[in-house]
């Protein structure tokens, strides 16, 4: 368990990162109130894991130094574009977390991966891409 | 002590690496427990616990075609999510190990005939797959914890 854990934790960091760029490229007002809101649950869901790990005693790796974008981000179709797969891949990090869990400890595993599958079509409803939704959320697509 | 070393630059990884981490993961999810004595008739044990699921999924893709039936400018927008019951039902019958009824199933209109309607119904099915997932043994959590993702991105693609 502490594998799928650690899992999801670089990807809650790569999220905090990703917001990070994302928000300035974003609309004044509502978009920007949308992405700082997201990144905030990500950094709540990232105090939770640390919390976790720490009490399975599992180390946790330092996050690491550079990120690489999967494609430049320089508009508001590129940061849109990376909201949702950065949303997608925390979805995919939680729901491996589903089968090494139980009982509640599950359920908000599965409360991660539902929040940020919504997160992403939200993203998606914003950037017009349709269809606004995966049929299994989290299930890797490659 | 080399070793030590040289294992430390595997930490060295990219997120791109992350976002794709639980690929190697996701064959694995899926172990079903059908066709193992072939056809012979076991005795029935009670509904799966993962049948209201499926039965869900059937209905609610049958809400969403009356619904496209009535009003054909709704099609674009309501078929992918029709679509992705059929799919839900689909892997559902295969883990359970039974066969999908053919046709129409429902005909019974559901009283969710109206977006509105569909959107509820997307949350209360949200709800039993949720508790299913809670419920479900390790090797069906990650295809029941999806589903219950899906009903809920469907509510909000129906805001």
């Amino acid at each position: 368990m502490k594998e799928e854990l650690a899992s999801a934790l670089a990807a809650e960091d790569a999220a905090i990162w990703a917001y990070g760029l994302i928000g300035v490229h974003l609309k004044e007002g509502s978009e920007q109130d949308q992405a700082r809101a997201a990144e905030d649950l990500h950094r709540v869901r990232r105090d939770d894991l640390v919390e976790q790990l720490a009490g399975l005693k599992a180390s946790t790796a330092p996050t690491p130094a550079g990120y690489e974008l999967p494609f430049p981000v320089e508009d508001r179709a590129t940061a849109l574009k990376l909201a949702v797969q950065i949303e997608d891949g925390v979805a995919q990090a939680w729901r491996v977390v589903l089968p090494v869990t139980e009982s509640t400890q599950r359920v908000d595993a599965l409360s991660a991966l539902t929040d940020s599958a919504v997160r992403a079509t939200k993203w998606r409803k914003l950037a017009q891409v349709t269809p606004l939704t995966l049929i299994f959320p989290g299930r890797p697509t490659a | 002590m080399l070793t030590g070393a040289v294992r430390m630059s595997d930490s060295g990884h990219t997120r791109r690496r992350v976002l794709g981490a639980s690929g190697a993961l996701a064959g694995l999810v899926t172990l079903s427990g059908c066709g193992l004595f072939g056809d012979d008739e076991e005795p029935p044990k009670g509904p799966d616990a993962l049948q209201p699921v499926l039965d869900e999924a059937l209905a609610l893709a049958s809400a969403y075609d009356r619904v496209i039936l009535a009003d054909q400018s709704l099609s674009e927008r309501l078929t992918p999510l029709s679509q992705a019951h059929r799919a839900h039902a689909a892997e559902l019958a295969r883990v359970i190990g039974t066969t999908l009824p053919s046709g129409a199933a429902s005909a019974a209109a559901g009283g969710a005939d109206t977006v509105a309607g569909l959107r509820t119904a997307e949350l209360a099915a949200q709800k039993t797959a949720v508790a299913a997932c809670k419920a479900a043994p390790a090797g069906r959590a990650a295809l029941v914890g999806s589903i219950a993702a899906a009903r809920a991105t469907h509510a909000e693609a129906l805001r």
